[in-house]
């Protein structure tokens, strides 16, 4: 292949940048003076919390910013010439041209009544004056570079008859046909599974180191940066707050914001009883100006410079700048500590009682076209009293099914459900589980209220006590939904799920909504609960580092059906279905050395449709170590009692 | 668990409700388009109001030694064929219009409201049931339908506000089925169903409550819309009676005498004009102000 060495020269520099959104409640500053700069064939990543800026810094870039979003000000250097002047039709001949992008939406920046064919050749024959034929060529060898299987017949594909992942792959393909010099990737793997985020995080690379292109890559998880990225620009209000080699901020992070966000994931090493360490409050309302430093409310380090002058990038390092007064943020190799003690390291010992406890659990949806999809096959799970059980899987694997079984939301096609006492469920998405209507306080008395439970003046205070309860204002009763943030909201999510002294609560992805910094809030709020109040957890999940940080038992879900269960320590330690180690595999960790180490390739393929199932092991079309046996003969995960189960042929 | 407590954002008083409402009439009152439609709607609402007191001839009045007179300070829209004041008279017709616009904006509201949230909520039999009459009304243009309505049950105020209402309530029932099946699968209901809500408690807590701001602006246009249906179907002779008066049959008395007396016809129809423009842009102007992004 053509593979051109990095040469180390500017093609995007960054001066000053300024992009305002007009509100009709005032200007926000989203991106409030960025300068950096991209060299030659370089992967540059931009952290950051939603609200940071770093979307409208990257669309700052080509000026695709939505209304109202407008460049204020500032210099875009591409290859030395400044195209933040250039006129709409100037930029469109740069746009897709010498810069591509990639979206986080693979459904809304293809058009769904196109054939990818139609919308890959026209832009390829005008970028590389190609007549049609050489650019379909053109295009079908890029769709094989990216992965997509039989690219000759899906280059006549619509997007909607392909999956997520396949349509991310196409975009990607789009992007790089015009031999772009520069990539802008936006969060390209956020709507994705962490089995199809590896293989396209995967193909980026390599596409882009072949083909000499930089990129710009932004995202909010620190894992996947490790992976990926030469250089990190960490955001925050509106400014880049640390810049520098990938290697020197994960090794010694010099601004307390990124040395608290690295804090905050939990570690693989970490231990249960160690209180994942909290960034206090909520990044600042972009709304109104801010003096001095934008982090000094959530920073320990504060003093009282930070309070009237805001600091600038500095350098504090070889290619390492932050804009912290204290030359080494929180302190000298600090990363943020917990605020309160650990808790008492109690070994999880199940009482004997059951509170949960799934027999034969069957689930099948009759979808419109006489067609079934099984979504749930005879799953067999037990929790104990006081015990979080952690449910991963890909999406599709049925694990959400399972919850709303729990719940009663669904009827199972067969099976039992037993639940000693009553199930509640904290939502994923903050944003729709509350009556937009309605005042927390509310929200919090509903199940109280549906449930005739005290007379008002007892609802009253049964809601003040839930409310505190998760770590809020009794104030916060009086206030609207849309009025909390996203981690608030998840609070009183919580309060509601536990007006009614559940025995068991669900919650199915109930931190993936929210921002990195506010997601260890939640679970520190969730395991506390669970130990003050000795209920348990069923925790359902793709993050894998926070199961095994949160869960006692882990379930592993393939297509319906459980393949590994056991203690979560030891599924993690010692992973014994091909299934399961993938997805460990996958899962990027926040440290570049152990990412540099990283030889296994990603899991192939995509989780098969749940409409015809395979009559052998589920998960043969995407084992590396299937045999004929696994395709005819399905393995039977063992009875339940046992501490420790897998469904497969070949694990001992 | 003090730890955990957030830097609380200091709690508005009075109530925020009280705050929101202020907050909304601002904006209410300052949006160029209500401001437009109050300009032209309030100064024909308040003469109709005080119609009866005012210092003129009553509408159904005749004075056979002022006919056909042109347009003066005694008679400010002038006289028609039988003497009677056609300023007087146009504001008893704008009293009926308002009253067929209100009352058309209500039957719809209610029906649309309790049909809609029927089929929506419950589907099946009960939703092919109401959809497929719905189906049925909606494949006639509704003036059409308001015609061969008002010729079944006959002319008069109340046949015409049940005829248009008739044509009006299943655009009303598909709009409110639309809202209710997009709300049906937010959590928030999940999360009240797994404590056993009743459906009863579901419609009225949860799905009634977020569908009324669209139905309110659908509600608002509706009432614009049967205004001018009833002046149309008076113009035709099928609507209010003569000598009863109402903006439609005046301009259809007057249209004989175009020539000679251009003001008996053209006067009314110019507040038709305005109360339909008026009415409008109400109409947008709060569809605009209760969904920032259909500007």
């Amino acid at each position: 292949m053509n593979y051109q060495a990095p040469v180390k020269t500017t093609l995007l520099e960054l001066r000053n940048l300024h992009t305002d959104f007009q509100t009709s409640t005032g200007t926000v500053k989203a991106v409030d003076g960025v300068s950096f700069a991209i060299e030659r064939g370089e992967r540059v990543a931009v952290v950051g919390e939603s609200g940071s800026g770093k979307s409208a810094m990257a669309m700052s870039i080509l000026r695709l910013l939505t209304h109202p979003g407008k460049v204020a000000g500032g210099e875009v250097l591409l290859d030395g010439r400044d195209i933040s002047r250039l006129s709409e039709g100037q930029l469109n001949a740069i746009r897709g041209r010498l810069v591509g992008t990639v979206f986080q939406d693979p459904m809304s920046s293809l058009d769904p009544v196109m054939r990818i064919s139609k919308q890959m050749i026209e832009p390829i024959m005008r970028n590389l004056r190609l007549n049609r034929e050489q650019a379909r060529e053109e295009a079908i060898k890029w769709l094989g570079k990216v992965g997509i299987p039989e690219p000759e017949r899906r280059i006549e594909a619509y997007p909607f008859e392909m999956s997520g992942g396949m349509r991310q792959r196409v975009m990607i393909a789009m992007a790089l046909s015009s031999r772009p010099q520069l990539v802008i990737a936006d969060e390209p793997t956020t709507a994705l599974d962490v089995t199809i985020q590896a293989q396209i995080v995967e193909v980026l690379k390599t596409l882009t180191e072949e083909s000499g292109a930089a990129m710009l890559f932004i995202t909010h998880d620190l894992g996947l940066v490790a992976r990926f990225a030469h250089k990190v620009a960490v955001m925050y209000a509106g400014r880049i707050v640390e810049f520098g080699r990938v290697e020197d901020i994960f090794a010694s992070p010099a601004h307390p914001y990124t040395q608290s966000l690295l804090g905050t994931i939990p570690s693989t090493a970490m231990l249960k009883s160690e209180r994942l360490p909290q960034i206090p409050g909520l990044p600042p309302d972009m709304r109104f100006p801010i003096t001095g430093c934008a982090f000094k409310e959530r920073c320990a380090a504060a003093h009282d410079r930070c309070c009237v002058e805001a600091p600038r990038l500095s350098q504090c390092g070889i290619d390492h700048t932050a804009a912290c007064w204290a030359p080494h943020g929180l302190g000298e190799g600090a990363t943020l500590k917990a605020e309160r003690p650990d808790r008492p390291n109690r070994p999880f010992e199940p009482d004997g009682s059951v509170v949960v406890e799934l027999n034969a659990l069957w689930k099948q949806f009759d979808t419109s076209r006489k067609m079934v999809v099984r979504a749930v096959n005879g799953v067999n799970l037990r929790v104990h009293k006081g015990e979080t059980l952690g449910i991963v899987g890909e999406s599709g694997c049925g694990k959400s099914t399972i919850a709303r079984l729990l719940l009663g939301l669904e009827k199972p096609t067969s099976g039992d459900i037993f639940i000693a006492g009553l199930a509640q469920m904290v939502f994923q998405d903050p944003a729709s589980s509350f009556n937009p209507k309605m005042t927390i306080g509310g929200i919090v008395a509903e199940p109280l209220v549906v449930r005739a439970h005290g007379s008002k003046p007892e609802r009253k205070e049964a809601v003040r006590r839930l409310i505190s309860q998760v770590g809020l204002d009794p104030a916060f009763a009086e206030r609207y939904p849309h009025q909390l943030s996203g981690g608030q909201r998840q609070r009183v999510a919580v309060a509601r799920a536990l007006a009614l002294n559940p025995s068991v609560v669900v919650a199915d992805e109930p931190t993936s909504a929210l921002d990195v910094s506010v997601r260890a809030q939640i679970i520190n709020l969730l395991v506390d609960l669970k130990q003050e109040l000795g209920i348990s957890f069923v925790f359902i999940s793709h993050d894998l580092l926070t199961v095994r940080y949160i869960a006692d038992r882990i379930a592993v879900m393939y297509l319906g059906e459980v393949v590994e269960y056991g203690a979560a320590e030891e599924v993690f330690a010692d992973p014994r279905h091909p299934y399961t180690k993938a997805l460990i595999d996958a899962v990027p960790v926040p440290d570049p050395a152990i990412e540099s180490r990283r030889t296994s390739t990603p899991l192939q393929g995509e989780l098969p449709s749940p409409l015809n199932l395979p009559t052998g092991c589920a998960f043969a079309s995407r084992c590396p170590m299937a045999t004929d046996r696994c395709r005819a003969e399905k393995p039977a995960l063992p009875t339940h009692d046992l501490a420790r189960q897998v469904a497969c042929h070949y694990a001992s | 668990m003090a730890d955990l407590s957030l830097p609380a954002t200091p709690t508005r008083k009075p109530s925020l409700l009280a705050v929101g409402s202020a907050i909304a009439r601002h904006r209410f009152l300052s949006h160029p388009k209500v401001r437009l439609a109050l300009v032209l709607l309030v100064p024909i609402l308040l003469l109709t109001i005080f119609a009866p007191v005012l210092p003129m001839q009553k509408p159904l009045e005749t004075n056979l030694r002022a006919m056909m007179q042109f347009p003066s300070i005694e008679h400010v829209f002038g006289t028609d064929k039988m003497g009677r004041d056609i300023f007087s008279r146009t504001l008893a017709g704008v009293q009926i219009s308002l009253l067929v616009g209100f009352s058309v904006a209500a039957i719809a509201l209610v029906f649309g409201m309790v049909l809609g949230t029927l089929a929506g909520f419950y589907g099946g039999m009960i939703d092919r049931a109401i959809m497929t009459v719905v189906d049925i009304f909606l494949a006639f243009p509704s003036l059409l339908l308001a015609i061969g309505l008002v010729s079944v049950m006959g002319t008069g105020i109340v046949p015409v506000i049940l005829a248009i209402s008739l044509a009006d309530v299943p655009r009303f029932i598909r709009l409110q089925r639309s809202q209710v099946l997009s709300l049906r699968s937010r959590a928030f209901i999940d999360a009240a169903r797994t404590v056993d809500a009743s459906q009863y408690w579901l419609m009225t807590r949860h799905i009634v409550p977020n569908t009324l701001a669209a139905m309110l602006v659908a509600a608002s246009i509706a009432a614009a819309n049967a205004i001018l249906v009833e002046a149309s179907l008076s113009f035709l002779g099928l609507g209010i009676m003569p000598p009863q008066p109402s903006l439609g049959n005046i301009v259809r008395d007057g249209q004989t005498y175009l020539e000679q007396a251009w003001w008996i016809s053209t006067l009314p129809g110019v507040v038709i004009l305005l109360i339909a423009v008026g009415l409008h842009f109400l109409s947008d102007g709060v569809r605009e102000l209760l969904d920032p992004r259909s500007r």
